[in-house]
């Protein structure tokens, strides 16, 4: 890239609502989320792919936002914490599940926390201790020793798979 | 009255899991932390830091940087210098007898550790502030440097401060009887060692800071992810030299703390003087890479003991080391006084000799720590335990019992001058043992051994001082909190403690609601706002419950007293008759008969003069609370208490250790915790989760590095600085054992700190344990694998390890 201040189109669809900016080629994913769409939620802890904060969903893949680029993002589908229960909807039973089991306490690991949760209860109805463990590993949290992450992500479970019986037998 | 009140009719809230009152906020990332702050106009700082450990500033080139993209203001130290003084020292040692130096938000002549603060950008963008950083052109004369602590020591070390002697801080002695005449007649003695290696808080949020300066009005707005608002106005206006009351401190939600957030940092009054000098909002954020630069915790014991053939120990001397690094304007160093002044925890050691020794390096600063010195205490007494039953053959149990204060003891005076409040220490052990089924253990540790595998079981007591006092400074052991009810029966708590995550805003709520008889939903607490909330010292030494929360209550019990004279009055009935509960107060003999606690609120507001007459309106109270126990008038011996309450716990941690690769992994993991009177049962736990998980780390795995040929910190990163993943610890076991503290309010004993030494203890012991048929001591921590290994692989060949 000769100039590599020439800004570029993206095109995104960021927790259901559509995007076109322009916007500097070096631009972080998570940085064009926080400051240019002001999606605060998404958080920034280390900018080295370690800790986790700045988890996403890109075209539903859990990503972490401050390792790749807003460009790179362009005609995907994302969806940030502010978007996890979907708009104008109540908590989802993962969200419920992290409140109710004290799966946070100063909540700045939530959006890996709830991304990766989602994700493994997408693949694994029924996750093992370990396998919850696995899950989150990429996720760095400082104040709950993960004791109320891994029982909030049990107590998801749970509740995903009653929601799943439920709607099967209807 | 025939109606007797039911215990649980007053305590709807208090005692239970209540969760998170504004969780809803977090889960939809609603929450508004120092990043999240944008202030029009708003530009970012970016900060030069010293490539050297040592070296003198010849000179600040700025010249290139001040016209580079974006960049409307640069400073040089000197320029600095002449709008701002030095940083208070959170705790200055030279109060103490030790020596000082001035520290400033930008080094002027000469820099003493790699990452000092040199000189600083304002720009546009974050990204052009940190491409104009490299631009500055700093001229230095390399001065040779020392980063080892009894390197440091030594008469021919370099000099870290030309105007000291020595690189010496403070040696604080805290004896205790005549050791030496008791190890002279001593049946067994006992000598080792142990480095405890500098490791760090590291939240998941780094810090970060924006402020604002009024030029029409001269004054400051200062946002800062910081645990102590009002304290740190106070540092700010002095040396921004301005009044204290035109600088206003707003702490937003908080990303984690364990003691980095305290204050004293340059780049505190650095962010302000950049916004008065270039007329901008100015917000800086820290990467994590300056983050890794706070350490904390490095210290080398060296501890001999005397004890009696049945496990009775008669006297301890503990010489010990810790390596602050440059000195610097937090609370680091006094993490060293505290190790001192806890010695020996819960034991009772009737001759104690314990000098501790802070010496100043070429390393970046420290500042406080989750445990606060207390926790390496845990680590050394600990240690001394399991090592006096190994000399002996003795179970280390019983070696902890022999020595433990007896229950009927309490209060306890230590040798160090401590007045120990309640307790139930063995009754706590015994709870421990049972929690974990030691006996299956044992068994299941004799089979594996057959098979060359190594499981132990490590057990650790630890007691934690909490809720302290420093005399003569802004470490204050009372805060101060408002309850206001307004004419809708809303309640807002105001008060001076902050919670970085922990919950106890939502305790003190808990004990509010209960108290005016309202549901939670109906109250909120405003935090860490010093134009609004009463004077308070913030979040530190496991107090927000026992200072906060307690006036809290007092003051919620002022506008219950209020309520319930308006409600006699309207229900016609006495007022020991009445139950306020869920928004109402209800006769408790005619349960028919209630009103809401809205129109009771109304009432007080509206008919002052009629059916409120002689009910001081509005509902409103403000209430202080001093705990009792703190002593700071010397006793006969010349020695002080500045702890009202110990909170105390017992750890137990089993692990699998492979001899192979020197990989410890933590199997099990269980504590019996004694905070006193508990509030919020999960938020304690929780607040034991994180330390516990803390300790562990502390135990295996995280280390700040200094590489020695350059004095650069090498574990700048979460890739090489480790902590605890979740694959890293196990779920914990928790039992609670309730002693309510006679010393506070609600009996609470505080929270928080305790967790990182005995766990760390615990599963030191448990490596130990396991690796006994080796004969293994390490005396090097963490007990990562290479420790362990080396450790392993000298004992073979017959060497010290």
């Amino acid at each position: 890239m000769t100039n590599p201040q020439q800004n570029l189109p993206v095109n995104v669809v960021v927790n259901g609502v559509r995007h076109q900016v322009e916007v500097d080629p070096r631009l972080a994913l998570v940085d064009f989320l926080r400051e240019d769409l002001e999606l605060t939620g998404t958080n920034v802890g280390c900018r080295t792919g370690d800790c986790g904060a700045c988890t996403v969903t890109v075209d539903g893949e859990v990503v972490k936002s401050c390792l790749s680029l807003a460009v790179s993002a362009d005609g995907s589908e994302i969806r940030t914490i502010e978007g996890f229960a979907g708009e104008g909807e109540e908590l989802s039973p993962i969200q419920s599940a992290f409140w109710n089991e004290f799966g946070f306490q100063c909540g700045y690991c939530l959006p890996g926390m709830l991304f990766c949760t989602e994700e493994l209860l997408g693949e694994n109805a029924d996750p093992s201790e370990a396998d919850i463990r696995h899950a989150i590993d990429g996720n760095l949290c400082r104040c709950t020793g993960y004791h109320g992450i891994v029982r909030s992500v049990q107590t998801a479970a749970a509740a995903t798979r009653t929601c799943n019986r439920k709607r099967v037998s209807e | 009255m025939t109606q007797t009140i039911a215990p649980t009719q007053s305590a709807n809230y208090v005692g239970t899991s209540e969760r998170k009152h504004n969780g809803e906020k977090f889960l939809r990332g609603e929450m508004v932390y120092i990043d999240d702050i944008r202030i029009p106009g708003m530009h970012f700082a970016g900060i030069v830091r010293s490539p050297h450990p040592h070296a003198r500033i010849k000179s600040v080139d700025l010249s290139k940087a001040s016209v580079a993209e974006g960049v409307i203001f640069v400073l040089s130290g000197a320029e600095a210098a002449k709008h701002t003084d030095p940083i208070p020292h959170f705790i200055d040692p030279e109060a103490f007898g030790g020596k000082t130096t001035d520290v400033r938000c930008l080094a002027v002549d000469k820099v003493v550790y790699v990452g000092e603060p040199v000189a600083a950008i304002v720009a546009r963008t974050r990204q052009d502030a940190e491409a104009a950083v490299e631009l500055v052109d700093v001229e230095y004369e390399i001065l040779p440097f020392v980063i080892d602590g009894e390197e440091s020591l030594q008469p021919d070390a370099p000099r870290i401060y030309e105007h000291w002697d020595d690189n010496k801080i403070i040696s604080i002695p805290f004896i205790s009887g005549d050791t030496e005449a008791v190890f002279a007649q001593a049946e067994h003695i006992l000598e080792d060692e142990l480095k405890i290696q500098r490791y760090s808080t590291q939240p998941i949020e780094p810090r970060g800071y924006v402020a604002v300066y009024d030029s029409r009005e001269s004054s400051y707005t200062f946002y800062g992810a910081c645990q102590n608002p009002h304290p740190l106005r106070w540092v700010l206006s002095h040396t921004l030299r301005v009044s204290e009351n035109d600088v206003r401190v707003i702490a937003p939600t908080v990303g984690g703390a364990f003691g980095l957030k305290m204050h004293g940092h340059p780049e505190e009054p650095l962010t302000c003087i950049l916004s008065k000098l270039s007329g901008k909002p100015v917000k800086w954020i820290e990467d994590r890479t300056e983050t890794m630069l706070v350490g904390a915790r490095e210290q080398m014991h060296r501890f001999k003991v005397s004890f009696t053939s049945a496990g009775k120990i008669t006297a301890l001397k503990d010489h010990f080391v810790a390596n602050v690094g440059a000195l610097g304007a937090p609370p680091g160093w006094g993490m060293v006084f505290l190790s001192g002044l806890a010695f020996p925890t819960g034991y009772k050691i009737a001759a104690t000799d314990v000098l501790a020794t802070v010496v100043a390096s070429n390393k970046s600063p420290w500042n406080a720590a989750r445990g606060y010195g207390k926790e390496a205490t845990a680590l050394v007494m600990e240690r001394i335990i399991d090592l006096v039953a190994r000399d002996l053959g003795m179970d280390p149990l019983e070696v902890r019992r022999v020595n433990l204060i007896e229950s009927h003891e309490f209060p306890y005076k230590t040798a160090g001058g401590l007045n120990i409040d309640s307790g139930d220490y063995h009754a706590a052990l015994d709870k421990a043992v049972e929690m974990i089924g030691l006996p299956a253990l044992r068994a299941e540790q004799e089979e594996l051994r057959k098979d060359n595998r190594y499981l132990g079981i490590g057990f650790a007591f630890e007691l934690t001082p909490e809720s302290g006092d420093i005399p003569g400074t802004l470490v204050g052991g009372f805060d101060t909190s408002t309850v206001k009810m307004d004419p809708s029966g809303k309640v807002t708590v105001l008060t001076g403690v902050t919670t970085p995550g922990g919950g106890n805003d939502t305790s003190i709520l808990q004990i509010v609601s209960d108290q005016v008889g309202i549901e939670i939903s109906d109250a909120r607490i405003i935090q860490g706002d010093t134009l609004l909330t009463p004077y308070g010292f913030g979040n530190y030494s496991g107090r927000s419950m026992v200072t906060g929360g307690n006036a809290a209550y007092l003051a919620a019990k002022d506008i219950r007293a209020k309520l319930l004279i308006i409600a006699s009055r309207l229900l016609e009935t006495d007022e020991s008759d009445i139950d306020l509960r869920a928004g109402w107060a209800r006769s408790l003999s005619n349960p028919d008969k209630a009103i809401k606690i809205s129109e009771i609120a109304y009432t007080v507001y509206t008919l002052a003069f009629a059916t409120a007459t002689g009910v001081e309106p509005p509902l409103e109270s403000t209430r202080v609370y001093q705990p009792e126990n703190i002593q700071h008038t010397p006793d006969a011996e010349g020695k002080i208490n500045i702890y009202p309450t110990y909170s105390n716990a017992v750890h137990v941690a089993v692990v699998e250790v492979d001899a192979d690769t020197g990989h410890v992994k933590v199997r099990r993991f269980g504590t019996v915790h004694d905070a006193g009177t508990i509030i919020n049962p999960r938020f304690v736990e929780g607040q034991m989760e994180g330390a516990t998980a803390m300790g562990i780390g502390a135990a295996l795995m995280e280390h700040s590095i200094h590489d020695p040929a350059t004095g650069h910190l090498s574990t700048n990163r979460f890739k090489t600085y480790l902590m605890p993943r979740a694959s890293d610890v196990p779920m914990f076991e928790s039992v609670h054992q309730v002693t309510p503290s006679p010393y506070t309010a609600l009996g609470t004993k505080g929270a928080g700190e305790a967790g990182v030494g005995g766990a760390q203890a615990a599963v030191t012991n448990a490596v130990h344990d396991a690796l006994a048929p080796l004969g293994v001591t390490i005396r090097q921590m963490p007990l990562n694998p290479q420790n362990v290994l080396h450790a392993i692989i000298t004992r073979e060949t017959g060497k010290q390890a």
